[in-house]
């Protein structure tokens, strides 16, 4: 890689500095003329029927201007899963309905003149609830006898498994092998249940949506999105109009981490421009975030392992229950995520079964959250390898590496298990695991500290836990990038990518790719990216997709404006095509050394002979999703007499292929790591007994702030996946799968209990220490 | 939202006639009446332009304006001991840019209970110097129970003695910037091993606050060679309620260990 | 009511309600670069410097600012001129989705007016308002430390 001028180079974020001194603009920050002001109300109520809303008092309030709800507006089931088209979401969602499934389900909606007008109106409103009976338990969700949420036409729009007359938004199955003999030549079973629990993004920028009209009359949706063009479809499905009539705009995004893969908003306040053919806008506040937008999703999972006295895993099964909450939106595709994510890790078990359920529930419904399934499975799954290496005497690290996918194998799951279809066969071409698994115990002096019980102080005593997990690259046969590019008189290039930066900095990294192709500064490339009138399409921010999908069609984009710079060189210098090479901004011949610079190609080619513009466009779909792997480890120390766990140190250890740009690759591990660590100690969401979440703010749903983290360390192991761009695979995601099995298995090794629910709270800790006969 | 008249008052005389309105507060920080509801509330009186921010000190007392934000708390008393109770808990009160707002007067006068001033103002026996209906000093704890006393009043200065204890505190917290379920603050003096005197203070436990007079009887008079610490948190007699999801008996356990370990930190050596 | 306001140096006139929160006079008056994250003084998207304290503006009455001198990250340094902070952040890969940057910026800055050779435990306690999702602090921290070394460099 020593020739490389952009990749594998500490590149700055393109959009860094302006971003450091305040002139870039997010959503809020837009000014628009003469707005109407929204402000939604919500539901007080988990679960019933309005049998009568009275808007007649707040209509009057001086400034309200409109008030949207069940009665007025279109009945669309659709779903807000940012997906693409057609979903493998259910259809089970309209913009309002006469029944509300949750405390902060929407109600209605008023436009007014001012935020105030907005405000004082809700108030005024008069809704008649009939309660109906909750359902909270996921395990009882699909009871003969319990409450069903979705009567009606709910519907899926995908040959899957839907079946809300039993509270079943999705159900996946897969089975190998021959579990009953699988079992039987077991020597011993781990039969083991894991709840992971409830969360929320926390994306520091609150949702907004500003809508107005251009002066054609189209409309204009500038939104808080991390897919683009998959808003621009569902706002014109749920509203009725022409994809043509709309174009939305993705300005910088204040963070996403999957909550704003979520297309909830953008419809209603469409719905209000096209009424009145106004600008309209809002921003969330943090508890409407918190409540009223999408989370993690809860889940159970149950792993039974039958296992050799020698650690050999004679057959596996995994049942996973997953809380969708009140609405279904990814409920197919995070469960099945944990198994299409987990279970090709140790793809030598023969008898493998796995079913996923998840369950419409009277709770904040879930939806994508970086890991995406990965997450949830892995806490089990890392668990469940410590206890049985821990059972048959080995070190977990080694047996890790004796039975993890390695390069050159498949897996049959990779098969089984897509993304509400069947999925695709793929051979792993890149994995540097078990060089993640060596540098990252050699940092957290693994083989010092493991199983030795160091005493910190009088109270305390030292663990050290390791989690590995891999996810993928892009959803394969289903994402589909595109972008353009096109050649200026001096040299740069305008990149026109739909791939959505939404902070982490997939501007940059796609310039890298074009500047590394075509041997020109990453500064010479001017990127647009996510306007869907000006760039073309891409499936958006989501599946750790935009340096392997994306990233793919921007090379091939590149390639073929390369081919037209050297076809213009030619003519130029006299020399045919395939002797040129291009280098340090000119295309060189190989063999006179004779060259021509990219600004006199630009400005032979527009101005002088056979004028045309040196432009191209490529899209990109792909046929695998090869996994980045990682290795992680946490030690902590843990006070014996108050259960408080701190997290002394944290590495992580990290095989994305070729990382693009080092510091940004880094900047998603460290990032997702300590989202991990917070989820794990002390994020939480709590309901009362009528199911409303009793701590929707920052003061009372805690994350880890600068002076709460541990000492952290990112180690970046090269490899490369030879179908990736220059080498590369995806490192968006990967890293928020290990903290929570790394830090329970530290704890387990320094103290000798396990901890099967999240989050380990020091209070959940101390009790486990008094209850447990700690081994 | 209700039109607020606000009034900026430049001498404690102007404050005087605001005192007994209805539906008129002081502001002084404002975070506390930004944390309740705006309802009801028809003027606010701010505090600002008045001379609360003075700091006198002498061999016996410490005198502070009621408007001093934590953050020139600190560095106020800093210049006389750095390890005094006040920096030690005020430094990880709230956050940077809230220690910068938030006022001693707003604090003493609405008592959060998860406030990191009130257990050192309580320990320290500070006296609350008040203008208005009732113009003159009371201990701390006399105007934190008494709504008279809060009632039509302005807090002016807090005033406590300069005592030279060693000063232990605690604050029960999820992460660096919480509230802490409940705070611990620990005065400790001694001449060579001998525990002349000392008070503990719990804040955040049931009827809010709690000095734990038990063990400080048990301390008194005590050399610190013939401590017996282990045990000593089980005779805290401290109760809980439930606290988000934090259940009082975690909570007892809590505070008895916290304690035991603070004073087993503050006698040793 | 009508205040007069020192804005990055120069004065402002603006009107606001009564009740009307800094932040969001700021931010109706053009001043967008103050973020709003969450209105509850726990996020540090929002702060300002008012008369050279680092302040939350989301917990700042208007009306009690008026008169005030306010500083926004726009105050110490632009794109053609940046803040020696600010180009410490760029360098560091410090700024990923940079919602919270221009909070973070501004508390790093106000750190160092007051404390020029803060040690680690300085800067994570001056940090300790701003919440950010996207860096995991650890490159944020090496900025401060980076910009630290620097000015002192150039005193």
């Amino acid at each position: 890689m020593s020739d490389m001028l952009n990749i594998g180079k500490p590149v700055q974020k393109m959009d860094s500095l302006s971003l450091a001194t305040g002139t870039e603009r997010f959503t809020d920050d837009f000014h628009v003329e003469n707005p109407l002001y929204c402000a939604i109300l919500y539901s007080p109520h988990a679960h019933a029927e309005i049998k009568k809303i009275d808007t007649s008092t707040a209509l009057k309030v001086p400034g309200v201007v409109d008030i949207i709800h069940y009665n007025n507006v279109p009945r669309v089931l659709h779903t807000t899963a940012g997906q693409g088209y057609p979903e493998p979401s259910p259809y089970d969602t309209l913009l309002f309905d006469r029944r509300v499934r949750f405390v902060g389900d929407r109600v209605a909606l008023v436009a007014a003149e001012t935020v105030q007008s907005a405000h004082q109106a809700l108030e005024k409103i008069i809704v008649d609830y009939k309660p109906l009976e909750p359902v909270f338990d996921p395990e009882r969700a699909m009871d003969k006898d319990t409450p069903k949420l979705h009567v009606d036409d709910e519907h899926a729009m995908i040959p899957a498994t839907y079946e809300p007359e039993k509270n079943l938004a999705a159900e996946v199955k897969i089975s190998f092998g021959d579990m009953k003999k699988g079992f039987e030549q077991a020597d011993f079973i781990e039969d083991h249940t894991y709840k992971v629990h409830y969360a929320s993004h926390c994306a520091i920028e609150p949702h907004a949506v500003i809508c107005y009209f251009d002066e054609r009359g189209r409309l204009v949706i500038i939104s808080t999105t991390q897919v683009p063009f998959h808003v621009r479809r569902i706002v014109g499905q749920v509203l009725g109009i022409p994809v043509g009539m709309i174009r939305v705009i993705k300005p910088r995004i204040g963070g996403g981490f999957g909550g704003k893969q979520e297309v909830f908003l953008e419809p209603l306040i469409a719905l209000v421009a096209w009424r009145h053919r106004r600008a309209v806008r809002i921003c969330l506040t943090r508890k409407e975030v918190f409540v009223s937008s999408r989370t993690r999703h809860a889940m159970r999972i149950r792993l039974r392992t039958g296992v050799k006295n020698d650690g050999r895993i004679t057959a596996l099964d995994m049942d996973g229950l997953m809380n969708a909450g009140a609405y279904g939106t990814h409920a197919l595709t995070v469960i099945s995520n944990v198994g299409s994510k987990t279970l090709p890790f140790f793809n030598k078990i023969e008898n493998l079964n796995f079913c996923g359920r998840s369950v419409y529930t009277n709770l904040p419904v879930g939806g994508a959250y970086r890991g995406y399934g990965a997450t949830q499975g892995y806490f089990a799954f890392n668990q469940q390898i410590d206890t049985i290496a821990r059972r048959t005497d080995k070190d977990v690290l080694e047996y890790i590496k004796r039975w993890h996918i390695k390069e050159g194998e498949t897996s049959e799951v990779f098969k089984a298990l897509g993304e509400g279809k069947e999925g695709v066969a793929q051979a792993i071409r890149s994995c540097k695991l078990d060089e993640c698994i060596d540098r990252g115990s050699e940092a957290i002096e693994w083989y010092k500290k493991r199983a030795k019980r160091i005493k910190v102080g009088k109270n305390m005593v030292k663990g050290v836990g390791a989690a590995v997990s891999m996810q993928g690259s892009g959803i394969p046969k289903i994402d589909m990038a595109a972008c353009s590019m096109k050649m200026n008189e001096d040299g740069s290039f305008n990149l026109y990518v739909g791939a959505t930066d939404i902070g982490t900095g997939s501007d940059t990294i796609l310039a890298q790719i074009a500047g590394e192709v075509l041997r020109v500064p990453t500064q010479k490339i001017i990127v647009l990216s996510s306007d869907t009138d000006l760039t073309p399409f891409d499936t958006g921010a989501y599946a750790s997709s935009t340096t392997y999908v994306s990233g793919k069609a921007v090379e091939k984009c590149a390639h073929d404006i390369a081919e037209q710079l050297k076809k213009v060189a030619s003519g130029m210098l006299g020399t045919e095509q395939k002797n040129l090479f291009l280098d340090s901004e000119k295309a060189i011949d190989k063999n006179t050394k004779k060259s021509v610079t990219f600004t006199d190609i630009a400005l032979s080619s527009m101005y002088e002979k056979d004028q045309f513009q040196i432009q191209a466009h490529a899209s990109q779909t792909v046929d695998e999703s090869p996994p980045p792997f990682i290795a992680q480890f946490a030690e902590i120390d843990v006070d014996l007499e108050t259960g408080k766990l701190k997290v002394v140190k944290f590495v992580s250890a990290v095989d994305c292929g070729q990382p693009i740009n080092p510091k940004l690759a880094e900047g998603q591990v460290e990032g997702a790591a300590v989202n991990g660590i917070s989820y794990t100690l002390c994020e939480d969401y709590n309901f009362d007994s009528i199911g409303r979440m009793t701590n929707p703010t920052f003061w009372d749903y805690k994350i880890f702030n600068i002076r709460d983290i541990p000492e952290m360390e990112t180690i970046l192991v090269g490899s490369h996946e030879e179908t990736g761009p220059f080498g590369a695979k995806s490192v968006g995601e990967i890293a928020i799968n290990g903290p929570a099995p790394a830090i329970a298995k530290a704890l387990y090794d320094a103290a000798g209990i396990r901890v099967y629910e999240l989050p380990i709270t020091s209070q959940k800790v101390w009790k486990l220490l008094q209850e447990e006969k700690p081994v | 939202m209700n039109d607020i008249q606000w009034y900026f008052p430049k001498t404690l005389e102007e404050v005087q006639p605001h005192l007994k309105r209805d539906g008129v507060k002081l502001h002084g920080g404002g975070t506390w009446i930004l944390r309740g509801s705006m309802r009801g509330i028809k003027g606010l009186v701010d505090l600002g332009k008045l001379e609360l921010h003075s700091f006198r000190k002498d061999s016996q007392t410490v005198e502070m304006g009621a408007g001093m934000t934590y953050a020139e708390t600190i560095r106020s008393m800093t210049t006389i001991n750095p390890d005094h109770i006040l920096v030690k808990a005020l430094q990880h009160a709230a956050s940077t840019p809230l220690r910068n707002i938030i006022t001693l007067g707003g604090t003493i006068f609405s008592f959060p209970v998860w406030s990191d001033l009130m257990g050192p103002l309580i320990a320290l026996d500070a006296d609350v110097v008040l203008m208005g209906e009732r113009s003159e000093a009371y201990s701390i704890t006399e105007y934190v129970k008494s709504s008279a006393l809060r009632k039509e009043s302005l807090i002016t200065h807090v005033r406590f003695k300069n005592i030279g204890w060693n000063a232990y505190y605690y604050r029960e917290v999820k992460t660096s910037f919480d509230y802490p379920a409940f705070t611990i603050t620990i005065l400790l003096k001694k001449n060579k091993n001998l525990i002349e005197d000392t008070r503990i203070v719990v804040v955040g436990c049931a009827g809010k606050f709690s000095r734990v007079k038990k063990i400080e009887d048990y301390l008194k008079g005590k050399t610190t060679d013939s401590l017996e610490i282990d045990g000593i948190a089980q005779t805290h007699e401290l109760k809980f309620t439930k606290k988000r999801s934090l259940e009082p008996a975690y909570l007892e356990h809590c505070a008895g260990v916290q304690i035991e370990r603070s004073i087993s930190e503050l006698t040793r050596g | 009511m009508e205040g007069l306001f020192i804005i990055n140096g120069s004065e402002k006139k603006l009107s606001f309600d009564s009740g009307d929160i800094l932040l969001n006079v700021l931010r109706a008056n053009g001043f967008t670069e103050v973020k709003s994250g969450c209105h509850e003084g726990q996020c540090g998207s929002c702060v300002i410097l008012l008369n050279e304290e680092l302040v939350n503006s989301c917990q700042v009455f208007a009306a009690a600012a008026v008169g005030k001198d306010i500083v926004t990250i726009k105050g110490i340094g632009d794109i053609h001129s940046p803040h020696p902070m600010q180009e410490a952040f760029v360098e560091t890969g410090a700024v990923q989705c940079g919602f919270c940057i221009p909070g973070v910026v501004l508390a790093a800055y106000y750190l160092l007016k007051n404390n020029p050779d803060p040690d680690d435990e300085e800067i994570c306690r001056a940090l300790d308002g701003n919440l950010c999702r996207c860096t995991g602090y650890v490159k944020i921290h090496e900025a401060v430390k980076l910009a630290a070394k620097r000015m002192a460099e150039n005193v």
